[in-house]
């Protein structure tokens, strides 16, 4: 059974005419308040609260950089002062985490309201969804609706985007197959006291373009620790039992092990920041001089452990962008999903890695292009350009 | 260790004796601080160093300054470090290039430097400053072992020291009276600035003075300090220090005297000569081998009709005193080092060489300064051409 890619369809389109959008999408199921009063052919209907059983199916947010002021009196900032990004980033990635193997459909709706959404952040909606290997369920909003129906040029040009974006992950549905690249796993049980800071870190991650698996604990026995080089063990107590064994023979081999205290005895051999550092055998155990209370300086402190030497990617002019790696099973392929959050053209975009890619080809919605990478001081250098919305750089090694 | 001697040959103490006095034109015309030597330099790598250990040798040589000493360089990498002009890194264009840094490390260590300490504030993290190059990609192994005992420091915040240490202009302030800086700036002999040749959007210049604006923390000075202690980590732009709209953190000295215009163009010079008097430079290089024109940033505003270009004047500037060394790099890059207000490349500020040769700093005057190797003339590089 092909893989569903679902839309919303809009209850005020009772003509079966309307169906000509969909034409040149490979949109295969529709979803909605009620059935079409029409035929639909080879497309699939599922009521909206009767979503095919096997999908974990979340609310996500609309994804963008929150305006600046959403209610009277009242300004959105992020933690650092900067802008605020709403992302799925890790509410995908947590439903992954929490429930493997199935695929992950946002139901978001567009903010709606009194609320202007530009056009143009419907396909940044569709291309976040897939880069996070997840399916928002495309929902128009009345002004994009109108837009359509009046086929006015603005209309019809963003809904080729929206299809563009599905197209360009059909194209390139092996990138749905691979995995997270990352020199970080993430362990926790991701529930009750231990879910808000976790979810947070999950999210926060991306921005800083952290790169990280996510393990829920009862995996992490049977999951494979090696190919990591740190492991954030981010439960509010440190590992016990096998778990802290294992985490430990981690370190002893030369891993960082950051932990809540208890994971290790005795006095620390130095501190850093706001972590006391243990050694162990050929590898470090971090803990922290005081519970995590804040996520982004968690993150800031954990990239910091880890440092930026081997940095799975970095990413020059990125604003307000997320980075999200997947590489093939052979580690030989890989792909650098970029999600830019602010509306308009990002700045010319330059990605660097440390591992030796020999090709790059950069693809957006509007375009795809080879491009060759450059020696940098540190890896190699992608210069990817300026787009809208979401790019792509698949490489090879 | 003692506070850092200042405007070589003079020593701290000499000099300050000479501000203190009211003469600060004699230190002025004691020229022996006005030599400063050009060179071509066509390209980074390994080639910048033998041109730079021909510069020092015609300035007199550096041994006399560094040997037995204490080192501190205070380096160029504005943030945001992760902003880059196009795609091109920040080390050809706004940042000093580590080639640059590297040669200096080398000679600085070569002419007996006991300890060499690399120094830059981020008014963005508390970073080692080591993470930054990183960041700003670039390996930073191959500096800390260009010479013995080389380290770096983020100086934006209390960094590795346990306490802040006050700097204090000598004579009559402009505006501040002192300010807290991070260890760095004290416990150090001899003050080195190596910054990129290049423009600023509103200062008109970022030469070796403005380079000096990065020894204020921003957890004292930057947007985000409280107004009672600082800050315990850096962050926010240091515009207080443009603007005058807030004091620094009550525990650092505040303004003298706040009638005084509150506008970029009176005051960023003025706190440039309160700092470089409070913190004097003892050896100023200025890296011109790749940069950009313009501006400081990695971008200008939408609308501005300006234009950032790439440029490869292929030049190094290096003397011992910060203003002359400056007015030499500001003639090289075809402006007038004479030039006020309202002439290129202070069009909308008062020039922050003026602002210095006044306060005693050194002369801006070319008559009076001695230009060794290369002729201006055949290292000029109009940046506005």
């Amino acid at each position: 059974m092909p893989e569903l890619i679902p839309f919303r369809w809009p209850v005020e389109w009772k003509d079966a005419s309307r169906l000509e959008i969909l034409k040149g999408t490979p949109i295969n199921c529709l979803v909605g308040d009620a059935p079409p009063p029409f035929s639909t052919g080879d497309l699939a209907f599922f009521p909206k609260d009767q979503l095919p059983a096997g999908i974990a199916v979340r609310e996500g947010t609309w994804p963008r950089v929150l305006p600046a002021q959403t209610k009277k009196d009242a300004a959105e900032a992020g933690a650092t002062g900067a802008a605020w990004v709403d992302s799925n980033a890790g509410l995908i990635r947590l439903a992954q985490t929490m429930e493997p193997g199935k695929p992950v459909w946002l139901t978001t709706l567009p903010p709606g309201g009194k609320e202007v959404v530009p056009l143009e952040e419907f396909a940044r909606a569709v291309a976040e969804a897939c880069a996070y290997r997840a399916r928002w369920i495309v929902a128009l909003d009345g002004p994009f609706r109108a837009e359509i129906e009046k086929r006015s040029e603005a209309g019809l040009r963003e809904w080729k985007r929206v299809a563009a974006a599905l197209n360009l992950f059909e194209r390139h549905s092996e990138w749905r197959n691979w995995e997270p690249a990352a020199a970080l796993a993430v362990v926790s049980d991701f529930e009750g006291d231990n879910k808000l800071m976790a979810e947070e870190f999950l999210i926060l991650a991306p921005r800083r373009h952290l790169a990280y698996r996510a393990i829920r604990k009862a995996d992490a026995g049977k999951a494979t620790l090696s190919g990591f080089k740190a492991i954030l063990w981010l439960d509010g107590a440190p590992p016990a039992g096998a778990l802290r064994d294992q985490c430990l023979e981690f370190a002893q081999a030369g891993g960082l092990l950051i932990s809540p205290r208890g994971v290790v005895a005795g006095d620390p051999s130095e501190t850093f920041f706001d972590y006391q550092i243990h050694r162990l055998g050929k590898g470090r155990v971090a803990v922290p001089k005081e519970a995590w209370y804040d996520p982004f300086l968690l993150v800031a402190g954990v990239q910091l452990l880890i440092g930026n030497r081997d940095n799975v990617v970095q990413v020059w002019n990125g604003g307000s962008m997320n980075s999200h790696v997947l590489a093939s099973e052979k580690n030989d392929r890989a792909v650098a999903h970029l999600i830019h959050y602010s509306s308009g053209r990002s700045q010319p975009v330059t990605l660097g890695f440390s591992k030796p890619y020999r090709s790059a080809r950069v693809c957006t919605l509007d375009s795809e292009k080879v491009v060759r990478p450059v020696r940098g001081g540190i890896g190699i250098e992608v210069p990817v350009g300026e787009f809208s919305g979401y790019a792509a750089v698949e490489l090879e090694a | 260790m003692r506070p850092c001697d200042s405007l070589f040959p003079l020593s701290r103490r000499e000099w300050l004796a000479v501000a203190a006095s009211g003469l600060a034109g004699v230190a002025r015309a004691a020229a022996p601080g006005s030599k400063v030597a050009l060179a071509r330099c066509p390209a980074y790598g390994k080639a910048v160093t033998p041109v730079l250990r021909r510069m020092f040798d015609q300035l007199g040589g550096i041994g006399r300054l560094v040997s037995g000493k204490t080192v501190a360089i205070k380096i160029n990498m504005a943030n945001p470090l992760l902003a880059r002009t196009g795609h091109t890194p920040a080390w050809f264009t706004r940042w000093s290039h580590p080639d640059t840094i590297g040669a200096a490390v080398q000679l600085l260590g070569e002419a007996g430097a006991t300890r060499i300490r690399i120094l830059e504030s981020s008014s963005e993290d508390d970073n080692p400053l080591e993470e930054n190059f990183l960041i700003g990609g670039w390996d930073p192994a191959p500096l800390l072992t260009a010479a013995p005992r080389v380290e770096m420091e983020n100086t934006g915040s209390l960094g590795y020291g346990k306490k802040y240490h006050r700097i204090t202009v000598p004579g009559k302030p402009y505006l501040y009276p002192g300010f807290d800086v991070n260890h760095s700036y004290v416990e150090c002999d001899v003050l080195v600035s190596i910054t990129k040749l290049k423009e600023h959007l509103k200062a008109g210049l970022s030469l070796s003075l403005k380079n000096m604006v990065g020894i204020t923390p921003p957890t004292i000075y930057g947007d985000a300090a409280p107004y009672e202690d600082p800050a315990p980590r850096s962050y926010g732009a240091r515009s207080m220090l443009h603007t005058g709209h807030r004091p620094p953190s009550a525990t650092a000295p505040a303004e003298v005297d706040q009638a005084t215009p509150r506008e970029f163009g009176y005051r960023v010079p003025r706190v440039i000569a309160d700092l470089v008097r409070a913190r004097p430079v003892d050896l100023a290089i200025i890296d011109g081998i790749e940069t950009q024109t313009t501006a400081e940033t990695a971008a200008l505003d939408p609308g501005d009709q300006r234009q950032i270009r790439l440029v490869k004047p292929g030049i190094l500037v290096a003397g011992w005193n910060p203003v002359s060394t400056d007015a030499v790099a500001a003639a090289a890059m075809g402006f007038d080092p004479m030039a006020d207000r309202g002439s290129a490349p202070f069009e909308s500020c008062d020039s922050m060489l003026k602002v210095a040769e006044e306060a005693g700093i050194g002369t801006r005057d070319l008559s009076k300064i001695e230009i060794v190797g290369a002729p201006l003339r055949d290292v000029r590089f109009p940046f506005r051409g």
